[in-house]
């Protein structure tokens, strides 16, 4: 009887490999997956690596304000300003963010300099391969972080080169 | 620059009045706009000098008061009051029939320079509303038939 | 006048007469906001932001028109005044423009302070705003015309503070506008007074535009280097690639002798610290051209030859002359340096006043100088000669302050119609020259009227004038000199509470003076033959005087002057020498650019500026204020250091120079601190030279010990100089000085847009249209 018993255990156990073996995965086939995050599925409200937004005209958001500077608890975020010219116009408003430098050894992904943000230049993106084996490549400048142009006045960007040719609206770039 | 004799007899006399020069700067800028017909840049040099202030603080005055101009006028200023009296009693009209009349708009000039047209605010004579007034004469109690007599009239004096 | 009582809030309040409600209130800390109301300037009561309640009084009261009135009884909040000022905030902000971000006010505008106190976020206008595209009215000053709020501030402190009405208002209700004087531009002192006045974003500063924000940056109270008054200025700084970069200038929390006055040098005409010509290696002549050198190079060169001919040729073949910009303790350091290690007495500067002969006349002669504050609170000013609008802006500000604010009596005798005169109560016109004999008529010499012109009964009734004036502060310019400075000391004594106050032209040339920049004097006016305690405490120095400046050229000429040590000056330029008199001669030059003096040098060390380190100054009236370091730009080295470099390598004991580490007193502020924290960055070197980390010869607040112990006058209070406060030195018992050559002193040839060598590199005064109105034909150097 305790042979039975043990045959009807392993038979029990068994079916729920095999069943599980049918059902559809709930494994992230990361890295090995599509699209720019290798497979790996986030909320919306994940927080990741920041990304700078433009406007519909393809200029920066950012007007160097220093207010997410301010809002920052780690001080990460270090800013230099630059005023806009008629030859060379880089924001929507008078002034521009000529440096803007986020550092990855002291963010601590708040979200508060987003909060602050008067202007929503700044977000959260869902980049989160950050890991480096070179602390100052942790500090990002503005190029890594800016998103790039709409597709209909052309890329400047190496991240959504397929989505850009594909004439789809891009997404924020991804981390580095 | 040079102002008529009786100008100057005015403005000597005037300076007599104040005790400081500065205060007789609004009469004497009346009285060399209807010398000159307005205020030039040349008299406002002129004048900020003789009151020893600077020329700022002249054309700071000019711009306050709405009867005073920096820019040529019509030979007749033609000013239509539509402050509420005025108003209840047809000044809107009459001003539109002003500028149709003329053709012009407010502060307007006619091509030959006779006639300026101007909205005012009350021109204190809100009894007689609605009343016109050009240059420094008054024309109370108006219609827009009477706004043609008066007009004619001063078309004929020329 | 009598007091006043009144009730604030429930606090009992007792305040003069005649006292504004709203500076009743501040006087118990009671705040009411306001925008138009502007300590010391005329009342406006324009924008309604600082409505009270005055019991028995039917509607709200302006705080700042109401004057006190015995037993008032006064609510500064309440429902009804909180709902008014709501009000008044959202009528200002109906066509303020919301952008706080970029607006360089943002985070120090009053409008915004308001509109966070009174809540008003939710507007009711509905309609666009009026739109005005921003104007440059002139290379330091933009007008936004929708963020003005029209509080005239700007008006009113152009007009009765400045007294240069550049600034006017013209329309009227909502369609008033402030207006530059010249149609779309200005043409005015360009003191940048009408920007730090604003309440809100309108007028806003060219050199600081859209670079940073005021919390984003460091801000450290120093003092103008310009000219001789001393004005504090609060510099702002940020991080740059190059060490620390001034972005900006103001004085607005209101410290210091000047208020909140700078004119457009102490304002602006700090970028000649970040110029592109500016030094930043050393430069050592090989093979007839100057090279970049490493600093061990330099000072181990230096070092040799020093030490050579001091051996070879002995201490008078070496000639040192100093600098009107750098610091006392520098000045000081430097003429130790000369006369103990090079054992010469050959050291002078560029005199621009003779103050040995003033010290002489008011040696022991107690509160007998005027400060920069006496001059504002003055009841009657005497001015002889200069012409301060241009040449000592702050000082014409105290005057013209004094004059508005106290109805004190001025009295200007100038051969010039100089500005002032507007604000005189007796103007004297004289011949050019004629200034030595108004003195000497002062001093009771009627003969020298012949030489001033006018009529006798003219002159005598100012002279009677004068002599009746309680507490006169006299004034003079370079123009009076030796004998006539005795003469107007002789005539001050006569008048009660009388105090003098000499004008020199730079930073620091007092300093220089006092710190005994001369060939025949020692520190405090002490000539080089009774050098007493100086000669107890550095050991042997020279008695014989030294060479004077141009005898040090024509020394070199003759072959005689081997070497030739020149600290932040630029004798070639200044004193038309040629430069090949010193083809012959060893020359070392500390600058900070290839001045026409560096360049004949054959070693140049690049020097830090007054803006770049730690020290005291005196001002021209013998104020003595603490200068903390702000900027850095990398590659350059402070005087001092670079002198007790020399000295070290010519094989001196740096302790016998810089006495630190001694005793108690030299203990104070030395350790690591704000005002002395250079320690830290010379590490290095003082580990190899086995010396204490924290106690460094680099630290100038150890010869600040010294000064203070040795030099007459100068013993103030230490604590009250580290806490920012000026201290008035004197002369009473500096010591009996020698004459001095009169024409050895040439004074400046600056003005309101120049400033010497530091003007010629700074971008913005030469931007400004006035000084080109003004450029003399040929550009005049100077150090």
């Amino acid at each position: 009887m305790a042979i039975l018993k043990d045959i009807a255990a392993i038979a029990k156990g068994m079916s729920i490999t095999f069943g599980e073996m049918f059902k559809p995965t709930q494994v992230e086939n990361y890295p090995d997956g599509p699209g720019p995050f290798k497979g790996a599925k986030f909320q919306e409200r994940f927080r990741g690596a920041h990304v700078l937004q433009r406007d519909e005209n393809g200029l920066e958001k950012c007007v160097a304000c220093f207010l997410c500077a301010a809002a920052c608890p780690s001080n990460c975020i270090y800013i230099e300003a630059a005023e806009n010219t008629e030859e060379h116009r880089v924001s929507g408003a008078e002034r521009y963010a000529k440096v803007y430098d986020i550092d990855y050894n002291r963010c601590i992904f708040c979200g508060y300099c987003v909060e602050a943000c008067p202007t929503d230049a700044i977000t959260h993106g869902h980049g989160f391969e950050l890991a480096s084996f070179n602390a100052s490549n942790l500090v990002y400048r503005k190029e890594q972080m800016l998103a790039p142009q709409p597709a209909h006045l052309g890329a400047n960007s190496i991240f959504n080169q397929a989505e850009v040719e594909g004439g789809t609206p891009s997404l924020p770039a991804q981390g580095a | 620059m040079k102002f008529s004799e009786e100008f100057e007899k005015r403005f000597a006399d005037m300076l007599t009045h104040y005790p400081t020069k500065r205060s007789c700067l609004v009469p004497t800028l009346l009285y060399a706009q209807d010398e000159a017909g307005y205020l030039s840049d040349e008299v406002i040099a002129e004048l900020a000098g003789r009151l020893e202030l600077t020329e700022l603080d002249v054309r700071n005055v000019i711009s306050y008061y709405s009867m005073l101009t920096t820019k040529p006028r019509g030979q007749y200023n033609v000013q239509v009051c539509t402050n509420i009296a005025c108003m209840l009693r047809g000044g809107e009209e009459l001003l539109e029939h002003c500028k149709k009349k003329l053709g012009i708009g407010h502060k307007g000039t006619t091509p030959d320079g006779q006639f300026s047209l101007e909205e005012v605010e009350c021109i204190g004579a809100c009894s007689w509303a609605p009343a016109v007034q050009v240059n420094y004469d008054f024309h109370e109690n108006l219609t827009v038939e009477k706004m043609d007599k008066v007009l004619a009239g001063y078309q004929e004096k020329k | 006048m009598a007091d006043v009582n009144i009730t604030v809030d429930g606090k009992a309040v007792k305040t003069p007469a005649g006292t504004l409600l709203i500076e009743a209130c501040k006087s118990v800390g009671i705040e009411v906001p306001s925008f138009c109301y502007y300590p010391n300037l005329s009342l406006q009561g324009a924008c309604r932001m600082c409505l009270v309640k005055v019991e028995k009084m039917p509607k709200l009261q302006t705080a700042c028109t109401t004057v006190v009135a015995e037993g008032m009884i006064v609510t500064t909040d309440s429902d009804e005044i909180r709902q008014a000022r709501k009000g008044m905030v959202e009528l200002l902000l109906g066509n303020h423009p919301l952008d706080c971000p970029v607006c360089d006010a943002g985070g120090e505008c009053e409008l915004q302070d308001m509109t966070f106190s009174y809540g008003a976020a939710e507007s009711k206008y509905i309609e666009p705003k009026n739109h005005r595209e921003e104007q440059q009215w002139s290379p330091v000053v933009f007008f936004d015309r929708p963020r003005c709020i029209l509080c005239y501030r700007c008006v009113r402190v152009c007009n009765e503070g400045m007294d240069v009405a550049a600034l006017g208002v013209q329309n009227r209700g909502v369609s008033s506008i402030i207006a530059p004087n010249n149609e779309d531009h200005l043409e005015c002192e360009e003191c940048g007074m009408c920007i730090d006045i604003c309440p809100v974003g309108a007028l806003t500063s060219g050199s600081y535009r859209y670079k940073t924000r005021p919390w984003e940056m460091n801000h450290v109270g120093t003092v103008c280097t310009h000219c001789g008054d001393g004005c504090k200025t609060t510099l702002g700084v940020r991080r740059a690639d190059t060490g620390m970069e001034i972005v900006r200038g103001d004085n607005r929390d209101k410290s210091g002798i000047n208020n909140d006055f700078l004119c457009i040098k102490g304002r602006y005409a700090f970028d000649f610290a970040n110029h592109q010509d500016r030094l930043t290696q050393p430069l050592i002549r090989k093979n007839g051209q100057l090279t970049p050198a490493t600093w061990e190079e330099a000072f181990e060169l230096i070092g040799k030859k020093f030490s050579a001919i001091r051996e070879k040729d002995g201490g008078q073949a070496i000639g040192v002359i100093g600098s009107n910009h750098t610091t006392n303790e520098e000045n000081y350091l430097l003429q130790k340096f000369a006369r103990v290690v090079l054992g010469s007495n050959n050291i002078d500067h560029h005199r621009t006043a003779d103050f040995p002969a003033f010290a002489a006349a008011l040696r022991g002669r107690a509160n007998a100088t005027a400060s920069m504050r006496d001059v504002y609170n003055a009841p009657a000013v005497l001015l002889i000669g200069n012409d301060p609008t241009e040449k000592h802006p702050l000082l014409a500000w105290q005057i013209r302050s004094n004059v508005r604010l106290h109805r004190s009596r001025l009295y200007v005798v100038n051969s010039q119609p100089i500005k002032l005169r507007r604000q005189a109560a007796g103007f004297q016109l004289i011949p050019a020259g004629a200034e030595g004999a108004f003195a000497a008529f002062l001093a009771g010499e009627d003969a020298a009227l012949a030489s001033l012109g006018g009529s006798k009964d003219g002159w005598t009734a100012l002279r009677d004038k004068l002599k009746t004036e309680e507490n006169l502060v006299i004034v003079f310019g370079s123009e009076l000199r030796e004998g006539d400075i005795t003469a107007l000391v002789k005539f001050g004594s006569a008048v009660p509470g009388a105090k003098f106050l000499a004008l020199a032209d730079y930073a620091n040339s007092r300093g220089a003076a006092d710190m005994g920049l001369y060939p025949d004097l020692l520190p405090g006016y002490l000539p080089v033959a009774e050098a007493g305690k100086f000669h107890q405490e550095w050991g042997g120095i020279p008695s014989a005087p030294g060479l004077s400046l141009p005898e040090m050229a024509e020394s070199a000429k003759a072959g005689k002057l081997k070497a030739l040590y020149v600290v932040g000056a630029n004798p070639i330029a200044r004193f038309g020498i040629d430069p090949f008199v010193f083809s012959k001669s060893f020359v070392v030059v500390q600058d900070m650019f290839l001045t026409e003096t560096a360049v004949i040098a054959d070693v140049v060390l690049p020097a830090a500026n007054a803006y770049e380190k730690s020290g005291s100054v005196t001002n021209t009236s013998g104020d003595l204020q603490l200068v903390k370091k702000a900027g850095e730009v990398t590659g350059t080295k402070g005087d001092f250091e670079m002198i007790v470099r020399i000295a070290d390598a010519m094989g001196f004991d740096v302790r016998q120079l810089v006495p630190f580490g001694r005793g108690t007193r030299a203990d104070m502020g030395q350790t690591r601190g704000a005002q002395s924290g250079e320690a830290d960055r010379h590490a290095v070197w003082l580990e190899a030279n086995g010396l204490e980390l924290k106690m460094s010869p680099f630290d100038p607040m150890a010869i600040l010990d010294e000064i203070q112990r040795l030099v007459p006058g100068y013993n103030i209070s230490r604590l009250a100089l580290l806490s920012g406060n000026d201290q008035q030195t004197n002369f009473a018992a500096s010591g009996p000085a020698v004459a001095q050559k009169p024409e050895l002193i040439v004074p400046a040839a600056d003005g309101l847009f120049r400033s010497g060598t530091l003007g010629r590199y700074s971008h913005t005064l030469h931007s400004v249209m006035e000084n080109k109105d003004r450029q003399p034909s040929e550009e005049v150097a100077a150090d």
